[in-house]
């Protein structure tokens, strides 16, 4: 009962914002061509459905954020693991991400440039440098709120080091492994769409920033809206439905969530 | 319900504000003294105009009192967005952002043109003679989608390939100081490069050049021209003299001048004075507040589909200042009209 309320009244906000927003492009206080209107968002969402490079360009950003995701999200598990073994190890991991952490992954873009040249391995790179760090945090923090009796039950019953690792350590510390997750999606979206917007490919390797570029240089405001409408509708589907549902199915499932 | 109404009523509270914040268009009675003017230029030695009216106050000297806001803009997709805002009178811009803004409908037009050329493709690989020698993975790096350069390289490949677009796959969008490090550094195969950086890849031994801006046009361009807003003309008739007046003064002190303006621009560019006279003087760069190529570019911009119309007369686009420079004679064309196409 309590879920199908929130549902609704999320349902009442966003109807809420749209009519907002419809109620503000139709009373011209700001430049038509700036404010656009509902309805020509939606003719340009579909024209560009339609023309079909924009699927292209999608799939190539998805693709590029889960390539970097994947890559980031591991080595933050690995340095985790590792930062629990010694204090010292632990001293430098921290000091590292909070160095790391406020640093902007457009400020690295001329290193990346210098060590991966201009192309899709960049963006990649600053991708994982936008999703490794909170990450890190995350799974630390989540590692060492694990009750230490789980840790000492599991080596009393005779289980190995890797076993503690994958049966022990990353299921307790789940809430903040998905929190880690989510600050990174989110993270690695903004990194991909600025890199694109400072130095895009055109043609096939090119995502979405270029085309929100390419439509601003276009002054095509309703097609710059169409693609943030895509981002928010990817956006929206993981949040709600993607991680909804793998923490119904394990730390909901497990009742680690109040 | 009731933190809904509050959530509604500070969202609305918010975009109204945005809405009633400055909108100076000034007021014809006031003298002109108490007038803003902002007026929107970019960085590069194509500017150098703008920076000369800045340093040497020369819109003041016309109307004294008058507050000038100059701001810098990283683009002229940026500049076109401020002005569709309302948010700028005057602009330093090329041919095909004005172009696409006034397709779209922003009310601007020109005032005058600032500078042509020189700008062209520079590359570090001796295998690479015409734009034709590009490999499949090679990029030239240029500032992005309908750029000056872009329109360049798009003539170029319509008249190898009868296609505008089939070297669009070898953009590579970048500002013009990252494009240079790129290419010093070797990790793009070219640059489609402007003042000052075409001069600097220029005079570096290793590089040559591929193809020029003019080669690729056709004929002389305008680079940089400056516009400015219908309601701003038609409301302030004093200060768009001014600032008409001072631009053309500061075109005048480049010309006649250069060691003076080389002095001014210096410091602004990081370059010594030396180098700064230099590249002002440079074979082909042309400083001028007459118009070249204006309609020939909207031709073909049309054709490569950034624009749905084409100006049927110079007024569509132009205020009354250009439109005498032009001239008018009865039965053919004026040498100045000539060169627009």
């Amino acid at each position: 009962m309590v879920n199908k309320r929130l549902k609704l009244n999320r349902t009442i906000f966003i109807v809420m914002l749209l009519a907002i927003w419809e109620i503000t492009a139709h009373s011209h206080i700001f430049p038509e061509l700036l404010f656009p209107s509902l309805e020509s968002i939606l003719s340009a969402l579909i024209h560009e459905l339609e023309k079909g490079t924009i699927v292209l360009q999608t799939y190539n950003s998805i693709e590029m954020i889960l390539e970097g995701m994947i890559i980031g999200d591991i080595l933050a598990i690995i340095i985790s693991v590792w930062a629990m073994i010694s204090r010292r190890i632990n001293e430098y991991v921290t000091t590292l991400v909070s160095i790391m952490d406020p640093l902007p992954g457009i400020a690295l873009l001329p290193l990346a440039i210098l060590w991966f040249g201009t192309g899709r391995n960049s963006i990649i790179f600053i991708i994982i440098h936008s999703v490794l760090w909170p990450m890190i945090l995350n799974t630390v923090t989540g590692f060492k709120t694990i009750p230490k009796i789980y840790l000492e039950v599991g080596s009393n019953i005779g289980l190995k080091k890797i076993k503690i690792i994958t049966n022990i350590m990353i299921p307790s510390a789940l809430p903040s492994l998905l929190t880690g997750l989510q600050v990174g999606w989110s993270r690695a979206w903004r990194a991909l769409i600025s890199a694109e917007m400072i130095f895009g490919a055109t043609g096939k390797e090119s995502g979405l920033g270029w085309y929100i570029f390419e439509k601003r240089f276009m002054l095509d405001m309703p097609g710059v809206f169409a693609g943030l409408f895509i981002i928010v509708a990817i956006g929206f589907i993981v949040e709600t439905v993607l991680f909804e549902i793998i923490e119904e199915s394990t730390i909901k499932k497990w009742g680690m969530t109040n | 319900m009731n933190r809904w109404l509050i959530f509604l009523v500070i969202f609305m509270l918010i975009f109204s504000l945005t809405g009633c914040s400055t909108s100076t268009s000034g007021n014809n009675t006031d003298a002109n003294q108490n007038i803003t003017i902002r007026i929107a230029t970019q960085y590069g030695l194509q500017y150098a105009p703008a920076q000369i009216m800045e340093k040497k106050q020369l819109i003041e000297k016309y109307l004294p009192g008058a507050k000038i806001e100059w701001q810098t803009f990283p683009s002229g997709g940026a500049i076109n967005e401020a002005l569709a805002a309302n948010r700028i009178d005057f602009a330093f811009m090329g041919p095909p952002p004005f172009l696409i803004s006034w397709d779209k409908g922003v009310k601007i037009k020109l005032v005058s043109s600032v500078q042509g050329g020189p700008n062209g493709i520079v590359t570090y690989r001796q295998d690479i003679k015409s734009i034709m020698d590009l490999k499949d993975d090679d990029k030239i790096a240029m500032p992005g989608i309908g750029s000056t350069q872009h329109i360049f390289l798009q003539m170029e490949s319509d008249k190898l390939l009868n296609d505008p677009h089939a070297m669009d796959d070898k953009i590579l969008s970048m500002s013009h100081p990252d494009a240079m490090n790129a290419l010093l550094n070797r990790q793009v195969a070219a640059h489609f490069a402007s003042a000052p950086y075409y001069f600097e890849e220029l005079s570096n031994p290793a590089m040559h050049e591929v193809l020029t801006g003019r080669e690729a046009f056709g004929g002389e361009f305008t680079h940089i021209f400056m516009v400015a807003t219908e309601e701003f003309h038609n409301n302030n008739p004093m200060a768009y003299a001014a600032v008409y007046h001072a631009l053309v003064d500061a075109v005048a002190i480049i010309n006649e001048q250069p060691e003076n303006a080389a002095k001014i621009l210096a410091p602004i560019y990081n370059l010594s004075e030396e180098k700064t006279l230099k590249y002002i003087t440079w074979k082909e760069v042309n400083y001028s507040s007459t118009p070249y190529g204006l309609l020939k570019m909207a031709e073909f911009m049309k054709k490569a589909g950034y624009i749905k119309k084409i100006p049927e007369r110079i007024s569509d686009i132009a205020f009354e200042n250009i439109i005498a420079q032009m001239g008018k004679k009865n039965g053919e064309q004026t040498e100045i009209e000539k060169l627009q196409y």
